[in-house]
This record gives structure tokens, C-alpha cells and sequence, in this order.
């Protein structure tokens, strides 16, 4: 049977009615890694003993109808800055490529006991700052639709396992588009849940006012599941929110919201195209489609390209040399830390790091982050005013489809742009959703992008469901075709 | 707020030892995204209580009760370089 | 020239709460390196702060009891700086919404009291601890070694306006604000163990200037006498310098125990730029006023409080002081029984002179129920009577911590009322002088000392309860 089609519910079925074994499954999920590896680079690591070992155990728990939950037996992947214990957590970066975790982040302890079966550890932009995973200090992930082309970022490594079925779902982290952009790119779901409604405990941050974890799934339907497992108030994590879901009643139809500004110049013809396919399908469905406008659009990248660099400046901090992590020679300590942060740091890296001790330092405070800071709450502001119309707003995701390696590395502000579109839901803290939708005329995937109100995380899936069976798009990456 | 960023004290300040070429290449590219944002710079907006979380959410205190975590050995794991059990570095001044 | 001395002292706080201040690491006291961690404390990737609730009471009573207006809407912010005993390489403390602003202490000096006052309180965390090996001199180390128990451990700071102005006062302020962290219960304020540390803030100016001098920071005062010390070395340094139209560098000086100088610390390049921003891990903090009003009424009677108090019965401000800063049950004991007796100064004695020594030396730590203030009045009642010498005034409180006596019984029973009478005395005086002749001769002929043992014989010859002065009294009026 041809797993990689088929949702974690559909195999879910076939454990419970001992159609097929979680060993089997990972068997195959691992021969997928195999052949696919050498071309995609997706994975740091492969655990394969490890999951040999867990599936069978699985086995065992489905032979007696003791499971522990719709994910047991399950291969998931998950993207290497969120802590695993006991196993290396490298955030991609020369800094900590002999790191090992000493402890599991919270919603790893949450997929251990709910039966999961982690198969490795992906591929991404060092410290999760890019949107095409070439800024990994161990090589860059390709596209499994064309490895010419970047897979996206930074959760570049875990999209493309879900689309070579390498894995059948995987963990990313999303602080400006990182899991949904290389959804988008790779032809896969990706979701952005609501802020705060997923510990950060154990997720090396990055941006912590923006960063979220969330799943990269085959469909919205498997998204909705994972989601489900990793969500719920921590009390390690002091931004976790307690979980108090909010419905948009669905007994009627939907009323649907474009937005204005991401549908002009910057974006493609293409990807404004499957905006307005996705539109037509909604509307003969009986739901309203009106335009609105985002004014802030414009200047929310701005917002972000002041805010992340800030607070990443003072979380990358810690990487010093003293307590773990490489090392170099000093005759301080301080001459220490300042050649360890130096060879240990890629060029992103110290670039950001670089932009946010600038905008936080004395006398550009008020004008930069300060002024950031602001900024946001108006974009925060502007979409509550929208949603008191709409129930949920579409875009497209991405400006354009996937780009080729090297396309955007020479301007520091093209690769940026990329976020356009994706950013707004991090700034406001809104849960977003990408949802696979055609190809491009050079075969790449094309996607349009969901967004809801904070905390309606439920409606939202169940309304993406909804969408996803009127788009019924089901092409698979030709690099599975040439490896079967 | 148009200026050039003096990169060496900003690199002082972030402790990250900058080649020449770094700095050179580094400081090209933040000034392009400086300029990019001026625009932010310039906004007039008016003065509002910040709320940290985005969803304007409180903060939770949590009760005073203690808890081991790490062991001695996990704790020194990943140490670069140990000494009778504390972790070593080159002299610090002050 | 006169020169004003202008002194601003900052301290450190440490709570002592079961766990640490972001983490649930306990708080230890012990020799062993690195053995309560998380990653929270240790500043591993992935690792976030959660505030403890016992840390933020204590320090909104401390600045309660410190008359501070408590902010509603507190905030954290990250220090950012580069030190190795810094795990994440910022701290997180409070910028500008400090938990407590603008309030005063009352501090002692002579016998009159002052008021500091205190621009702001807040909160943060403590960092590792750094040994330096090598020469054992800060400048010639070979490398330096990092425990991080202390790491994350809750301190408050308290800021002071710069308002002190000399040596005194400012350890008076310290000693006052070491009571007041003790009486609260919320630290344990040990100066030899870190619990309280404190550096100060010191500039000189001319008499009339409107400005203040150039501040200078000295660090690494350990004890109450080196902060002393070193503060008058720095007035000194200082004046000479303008004296001599020197200038005076804004910098941070090191205290030098063994050498006794405040000295040039290896200067950074420039003031500190520490990139304060709100930590976007910590939510704003809600003090509501419901939670502030809890917290007024958990407060306990404070040092200032109590020695109003006991000034009121009319004790001396030293007195006062020093009877305010023992156990809360001397206190009440004390005032209990200056209310039966009305003699405060007879009542202070006995107490604080008497009773805590015997109780010391009996090595009993629980003072016995049955000594109150209804006996220890009675015993004091007496000897104002004179009824009993002083002496047996002591004995009968020996007896009475170790059984449940009367006083008055006891007194009787064992023979320890004095005889008071005039006609009495005079009888038995006039038989001693008759007995003692040619002693009354040498007294006569000028050897004075002769009427102690005189006076001796009185009492001898009555089984030791006459009143000595009066017998003395007596005598010589005979002689």
C-alpha cells in the first residue's frame, strides 16, 4: 500500500484493525529515507535503531488493544531545535553540533506518551533564521519537487520529509512563516497555531514573542491530530496560554476576507491565481468572499525585521562557550566568548544578531524596537477590526512558488520579502494555516494560506478541512515516483 | 535616525569577533535593512501601555515549592571543560 | 573648603524561598559545585523563567514596609552584559516598572532618628559563583572556576536617594534595613554568608553647591566596618583631589581589605550600554490591589514601629534600638510588665539585663510560661519597695526559671525580706559600734574603708537581711 498518501487516521484504522503493523510502517518510512536522503538532505539524524525498537514495542500495544493514542506507531520527524534527550539538538549551527540534550522539551514528553515514534531529527536554517534552509551549517535541504529549488525555511528539513514520506508528519517552528512557507514550497499542510497554545518549553528560541511549534502534515485532517497532542497550557512556559478555545459557529456559511495588500505587486500572477481558484470554490459553496484591507501590510515587515533580530540578540546570548557547546582559544574569558561566538555563528546569524543589538542599544531604543513594539499593537488592532466582519481571512502564502538555490542570497532584503505574506499571523499572534493547492507552470507547488482569530485554532481546522476536500489536490513529489 | 552603523562597537557589545571582511560585508547589509526600516522610524504613533504577550495575557505566578531537575553529571555534560566539578574558562576581569 | 560627602547605597536582598526565583531549583547552601541545576538556571537552549509567588509577596512587603507606592503594572526586563557566571548572559531584573518606588526608611542616629529615603525596589535574580585560581589576586588568575547553585537565586535590590551623608549613617541605614529584612521573615540577613550585600555610591561637593560631585561606585565591601572604612577613605580620596583642582573619574573602584584603599577596577571601555528591554518570556505582572492589601496585613510590627513604642514608656533611643531588635516575645514581655510597674528603665534591666543572661546561661531556649509579667512585676515591685536587695531580687528569678514560684512567697519563706526599719536598724548599729570599739577609733582617725566592714557586721548579725544602705547610712550618722 502506498503509505505516503494516506493520513495518520487512515493508518490509525489499519493498526487498530491489525490491517498493518507500526513496524511496517516504519519500515517503509525508513526505506523512503533511504533512497531519498542523498538527493533531499532532509534529515541531521536518522534514529533507525531507536525505532525499530519503539514501533515494535508499538506492535505489541496494538496487539493487545492497549494503544496509547490515534499517534501511536506513528513516525514523525521533528525539526532540530526542539530538545530531544539524550540526542543531539544542533539548531543546525557549528555552535552546538556536539550538543546533546540533557532534558525532552514539553511537547516531546507530550508525543512520548501519546506512542509516537520519533524517527530523527530535520534539516533547518541555523537557529531558524532563513526561509530556504541554505543557511544550515551542515548543508542545505532540496526541494524532493525539484532539488534545483530551495525546500523553504527554516523548517526546510521537515517539510520535505512529509513530502518525500520520510516521515508521515513532522514538527516545525514557525517565527515568521518557517512552517508554513516550506509547506507551501514542498507541497505540504502546515500549521501555525495560535500563540501560546503550544509550550515553548524545550524550543530553542529564536524570537520568543513570536515563535510557535506546529505541525507539517500530509493533510489539514493530520494536522488537526498532531495539533491536538502538542497543545495545552504548560506551566514551564509563562506565555503558554490556558486552553480557552473560542468556536466560529459553522452552521451557516462563512463570511471570507482577501486581503488587499497581498494580492498586488510583490506577489505573482500565480500565486494570486490559486487565491482567486480557492475563492470561486468558496463561493460556490455558498460562502462570502469580500475584500479587505491590511494597511499595516506594508510596513509589517519592517516590524518583524526589528523585533525578531532584537529578542534573538539576547536568546542567542547564552552561546557562549562556557557551559557547553563548541569552543574556541582565548586569554579571557571574554576574548573566549567573542571567538566562539565568531566561529561558531553563520553569517545570518551574526547579521541578526548584529540588527537587534543595534536597534536595542542606548539611544536607538525608542526609534526602533521601542518604536516596533508600537507598531505592532496597531497591526494587532487593525486585524481585530477585520474580524468583527470576516470570519476568516485568505492570501496566498508564499509571493511566489519555491526559488532556485542562490536566487535570493545576494540582496539581504529579497529573501525577506518571501515572509510578506506569512509574517502578519505571527506579529498578531494569529493561528494561520497553508494549505497545498496546484502546481506552478514549472511544476512547483502553489498554496493559499487561512488566517483566524486568535485562539478559534479548532474552527479553523475543521473550516481548512472543509476547503481542502473542495480543492482535492493530491499530487506527490515526481522524486517519490523515481523512487519507487 | 539615519545612521551608519558603527559595527565594531556593535559587535563589541554582541561579543562576536568580526574578520575585516565580516565587518565590511555586514555592515553593507545592515545598513540596506536600516534604510528599509526608516520608514517604521518615522511613524507617529501615539503612546500606549505595551503589552508584552500578544494576546494581552497576564503573567501566572508559580508556588514556592522546590524540585530537583538535573543531576550533577547531566548538568556537566556538555561542559567544554571541567575542574573538581565546576566548569572552566579563562580568567574573567572583575 | 568644606566639603559635603554625598553617599547613595544600593543593596542586595537574598530571599530565602524554597526554590529559586524563575525555576524550581532549591535554594542550597552547601560546598558541593553545581548540583541543583535545570536548564532554566544553567541557561541551556530551549529553557524558559516562571516567576515564584513567595518571592514577589516578600518583596511587595518589603517595599510596603519601606512606605514605597507598589506598581500595579510591573514588568521584567532582560540587563544584557557578558560574564561567565551569567548563564544566559543577561539577567532578568526590572528596568522601569520596579515593584516599589519612592519610599522612606527610618534609620537611628545618636539618639534621634533619620529618614533615607529609597528611590526604588525591585526584583531579580542572582548570578553564579566565580573563583579565581591562579595567585588568588583578581589580575593574575589562570583561569577561573563557575558554580552555579547561586545562579537564579531571587534578590531584591533596593536603591537608596542619594541622601546619606556620612559613614555612620550609612551603616546605621544598613544595620535598619538588616532588621527589617530579618523582622519581615523574609531573609535571613547574614553578612558573612551573602544574604545582604550592598555597594555605595559616593561624591563630594562644596558647601553651596546646587550640584552633585562626580559619583564614584565602590564595590566589594564585605562587613559592616569595610563599608565604614571604606567610605571615609573614599571622602577623603576625593576631597584631596578637588582640593588639589584634580578631577574626579566617574568609575567603579574596588575596596581593598588587606591594603584598606579604594582602587581603579580595569575600567570597560565606556559606560555600560545594557540594552534593557521587556522580557517577551514574562508577560506583564498584575499587582492588584486586592493582592497589595494581603499583603499590608501580613506584615508583622516593624523595627521603627516597635521602637516608638518603647521610646513612649520612656526608654532611650539606644535602648529602644537595641530591645526592638530581640525576640518578638522580649519585646512583648517587656511591655507587659513596664505596664504593671511603670518604671521602664527598672523593667529594661531586669529583662534584658537579668532574665535573657540566666536564660542564656541555663541554656534553656523556651522561657517558661510561668515566668510573665505578673511575677516579673512583683519581683520589681519589691526591690522599688525595697523589700528585697537587688541581689535577691536576682535570686528569686533564678529560682523562678527553673519552678513555678511566687515571688512574694519565695521571698518570705527564704528569708530574703529586708528589714527597713529605722528603730530596728538603729538598735542593732548602736550594738555593732558597741562591739567594735577600737574599729570606730580607726574609722575616726580617718581609715574610711573601716565602714564596709562595719556595715558588714550590721548585716552578719541579722542573717544578712537588713538594708545595706541604710545600715550604712545609719552608721555613719553614729560615727
Amino acid at each position: 500500500m502506498n503509505l505516503l498518501n494516506s493520513s495518520i487516521s487512515k493508518i490509525n484504522k489499519l493498526y487498530k484493525d491489525k490491517e498493518l503493523k507500526p513496524s511496517e510502517v516504519y519500515e517503509q518510512v525508513f526505506n523512503n529515507a533511504a533512497l531519498s536522503e542523498s538527493i533531499i538532505h532532509a534529515h541531521l539524524k536518522l534514529f533507525q535503531e531507536e525505532c525499530i525498537e519503539a514501533s515494535k514495542l508499538s506492535d505489541e500495544r496494538f496487539a493487545k488493544g492497549k494503544q496509547l493514542s490515534q499517534l501511536d506507531g506513528i513516525p514523525i520527524a521533528i525539526k532540530d531545535n526542539i530538545n530531544l534527550k539524550n540526542h543531539e539538538t544542533t539548531c543546525s549551527s557549528k555552535m552546538l553540533s556536539n550538543y546533546v540534550s540533557p532534558y525532552d522539551a514539553t511537547v516531546i514528553s507530550k508525543l512520548r506518551n501519546s506512542g509516537v515514534v520519533f524517527t530523527g531529527k530535520t534539516n533547518l536554517d541555523e537557529f531558524a533564521m532563513g526561509s530556504s534552509t541554505e543557511n544550515s551549517a551542515f548543508g542545505p535541504t532540496k526541494n524532493p519537487w525539484n532539488p534545483e529549488y530551495v525546500p523553504g525555511g527554516s523548517s526546510g528539513g521537515s517539510a520535505a520529509v512529509v513530502s518525500v514520506g520520510s516521515a508521515l508528519a513532522s514538527l516545525g517552528s514557525d517565527t515568521g512563516g518557517s512552517i508554513r512557507q516550506p509547506a507551501s514550497f514542498c507541497g505540504v499542510v502546515g500549521f501555525k497555531p495560535t500563540y501560546g497554545t503550544v509550550s515553548r518549553y524545550g524550543l530553542v528560541a529564536f524570537a520568543s514573542s513570536l515563535d510557535q511549534i506546529g505541525p507539517i502534515t500530509n493533510s489539514v485532517e493530520d494536522a488537526k491530530l498532531m495539533f491536538n497532542s502538542i497543545k495545552g497550557h504548560d506551566p514551564l512556559d509563562a506565555t503558554s496560554i490556558v486552553d480557552t478555545s473560542i468556536e466560529i459557529p459553522d452552521d451557516k456559511t462563512a463570511k471570507v476576507g482577501v486581503i488587499k495588500e497581498l494580492m498586488e505587486d510583490g506577489i505573482s500572477e500565480e500565486s494570486k491565481n490559486e487565491v482567486e481558484k480557492t475563492i470561486k470554490l468558496l463561493e460556490e459553496e455558498g460562502n462570502k468572499v469580500v475584500e479587505v484591507s491590511l494597511p499595516l501590510t506594508k510596513v509589517a515587515l519592517s516590524i518583524y525585521y526589528l523585533i525578531a533580530p532584537a529578542e534573538c540578540s539576547a536568546n542567542l546570548s547564552r552561546f557562549d562557550g562556557v557551559r557547553y557547546g563548541s569552543r574556541e582559544a582565548g586569554e579571557t574569558s571574554y576574548q573566549m566568548m567573542e571567538n566562539t561566538r565568531a566561529e561558531g555563528f553563520g553569517e545570518e546569524v551574526k547579521k541578526r544578531i548584529l540588527l537587534g543589538t543595534y536597534a536595542l542599544s542606548a539611544g536607538y531604543y525608542d526609534a526602533y524596537y521601542g518604536q516596533a513594539l508600537k507598531a505592532r499593537s496597531l497591526i494587532t488592532n487593525d486585524f481585530e477590526n477585520i474580524f468583527q466582519d470576516v470570519d476568516y481571512l485568505i492570501s496566498p502564502t508564499t509571493p511566489t512558488p519555491a526559488f532556485k538555490f542562490g536566487e535570493k542570497t545576494e540582496n539581504p532584503l529579497e529573501m525577506y520579502m518571501s515572509d510578506l505574506c506569512t509574517i502578519p499571523a505571527n506579529l498578531a499572534g494569529l493561528p494561520a494555516i497553508s494549505i497545498p493547492t496546484g502546481l506552478s507552470s514549472k511544476n512547483m507547488p502553489l498554496s493559499i494560506q487561512l488566517m483566524s482569530p486568535a485562539r478559534t485554532d479548532s474552527s479553523l481546522l475543521k473550516f481548512s478541512e472543509k476547503l481542502e476536500n473542495l480543492i482535492s489536490f493530491d499530487q506527490r513529489a515526481p522524486l517519490l515516483k523515481e523512487m519507487k | 535616525m539615519k545612521k551608519d552603523i558603527d559595527i565594531k562597537s556593535v559587535a563589541k557589545l554582541a561579543a562576536i569577533n568580526l574578520s575585516e571582511n565580516e565587518e565590511k560585508k555586514l555592515e553593507k547589509d545592515l545598513n540596506i535593512i536600516l534604510e528599509h526600516v526608516e520608514a517604521l522610524s518615522k511613524m507617529n504613533i501615539d503612546d500606549e501601555e505595551i503589552s508584552i504577550h500578544p494576546l494581552g495575557e497576564t503573567l501566572n505566578l508559580r508556588e514556592d515549592i522546590s524540585s530537583e531537575f538535573l543531576t550533577h553529571d547531566e548538568a556537566m555534560s556538555n561542559s567544554p571543560e571541567t575542574e573538581e566539578g565546576h566548569f572552566v574558562v579563562p580568567p574573567s576581569l572583575d | 573648603m568644606n566639603m559635603i560627602p554625598t553617599i547613595g547605597m544600593e543593596t542586595h536582598v537574598e530571599l530565602n524561598t524554597n526554590s529559586k526565583m524563575f525555576c524550581n531549583c532549591p535554594v542550597v547552601e552547601t560546598e558541593d559545585p553545581n548540583i541543583s541545576l535545570c536548564p532554566t538556571c544553567l541557561g541551556l537552549p530551549g529553557a524558559l523563567p516562571v516567576p515564584n509567588y513567595k518571592a514577589i509577596e516578600s518583596i511587595t512587603m518589603l517595599a510596603l514596609s519601606v512606605n514605597c507606592s507598589i506598581t500595579n503594572n510591573g514588568m521584567f526586563h532582560r540587563k544584557n552584559y557578558f560574564y561567565p557566571d551569567l548563564p544566559k548572559n543577561y539577567q532578568i531584573s526590572q528596568f522601569d516598572l520596579p515593584v516599589g518606588v519612592n519610599g522612606s526608611l527610618e534609620i537611628i542616629l545618636d539618639e534621634s532618628t533619620e529618614t533615607v529615603e529609597i528611590e526604588r525596589v525591585h526584583m531579580e535574580e542572582d548570578t553564579g559563583k566565580s573563583i579565581h585560581k591562579g595567585s588568588g589576586r583578581i589580575d593574575s588568575a589562570t583561569s577561573t572556576l563557575l558554580d552555579f547553585n547561586r545562579s537564579g537565586v531571587p534578590l531584591v535590590e533596593i536603591v537608596t536617594k542619594p541622601v546619606i551623608k556620612s559613614s555612620r549613617e550609612a551603616i546605621s541605614y544598613i544595620e535598619e534595613l538588616r532588621q527589617l529584612v530579618i523582622d519581615l521573615g523574609i531573609s535571613e540577613g547574614k553578612l558573612e554568608k551573602g544574604n545582604l550585600r550592598f555597594d555605595a555610591n559616593i561624591s563630594v561637593a562644596k558647601q553651596g553647591d546646587k550640584e552633585l560631585g562626580v559619583k564614584v561606585e565602590i564595590k566589594n565591601m564585605n562587613s559592616l566596618r569595610s563599608l565604614e572604612k571604606a567610605i571615609d577613605f573614599e571622602i577623603k580620596r576625593q576631597t584631596k583631589l578637588i582640593e588639589s583642582n584634580k578631577e574626579i573619574i566617574q568609575e567603579t573602584r574596588h575596596w581593598d581589605e588587606g591594603k584598606e584603599v579604594t582602587s581603579s577596577m580595569r575600567s570597560k571601555e565606556g559606560s555600560a550600554d545594557y540594552r534593557y528591554f521587556s522580557d517577551p518570556d514574562l508577560p506583564n505582572m498584575i499587582l492588584t490591589d486586592e493582592f497589595i492589601n494581603n499583603i499590608k496585613k501580613m506584615i508583622p510590627t516593624l523595627p521603627s514601629e516597635k521602637r516608638n513604642k518603647l521610646t513612649e514608656t520612656g526608654l532611650s533611643m539606644s535602648e529602644s534600638n537595641h530591645l526592638g531588635k530581640s525576640e518578638v516575645w522580649i519585646y512583648d514581655l517587656y511591655l507587659e510588665t513596664q505596664k504593671l510597674t511603670n518604671d521602664s528603665k527598672a523593667t529594661y534591666n531586669l529583662i534584658t539585663g537579668e532574665l535573657q543572661g540566666q536564660l542564656r546561661k541555663a541554656e534553656i531556649e523556651n522561657i517558661p510560661e510561668w515566668v510573665n509579667s505578673e511575677r516579673l512585676s512583683e519581683i520589681i515591685k519589691m526591690i522599688n519597695d525595697k523589700k528585697i536587695s537587688f541581689t535577691s531580687g536576682k535570686e528569686i528569678l533564678t529560682n523562678l526559671i527553673q519552678n513555678e514560684i511566687n515571688p512574694t512567697v519565695f521571698a518570705e519563706s527564704n528569708n530574703l525580706i529586708q528589714e527597713n526599719d529605722f528603730d530596728e536598724i538603729s538598735k542593732i548599729v548602736k550594738d555593732v559600734i558597741e562591739a567594735n570599739k577600737e574599729i570606730v577609733q580607726r574609722i575616726n582617725d580617718g581609715e574610711e574603708k573601716l565602714v564596709g566592714f562595719l556595715v558588714g557586721q550590721v548585716i552578719k548579725s541579722s542573717d544578712g537581711n537588713i538594708n545595706p544602705s541604710i545600715a550604712k547610712e545609719l552608721l555613719l550618722k553614729e560615727l
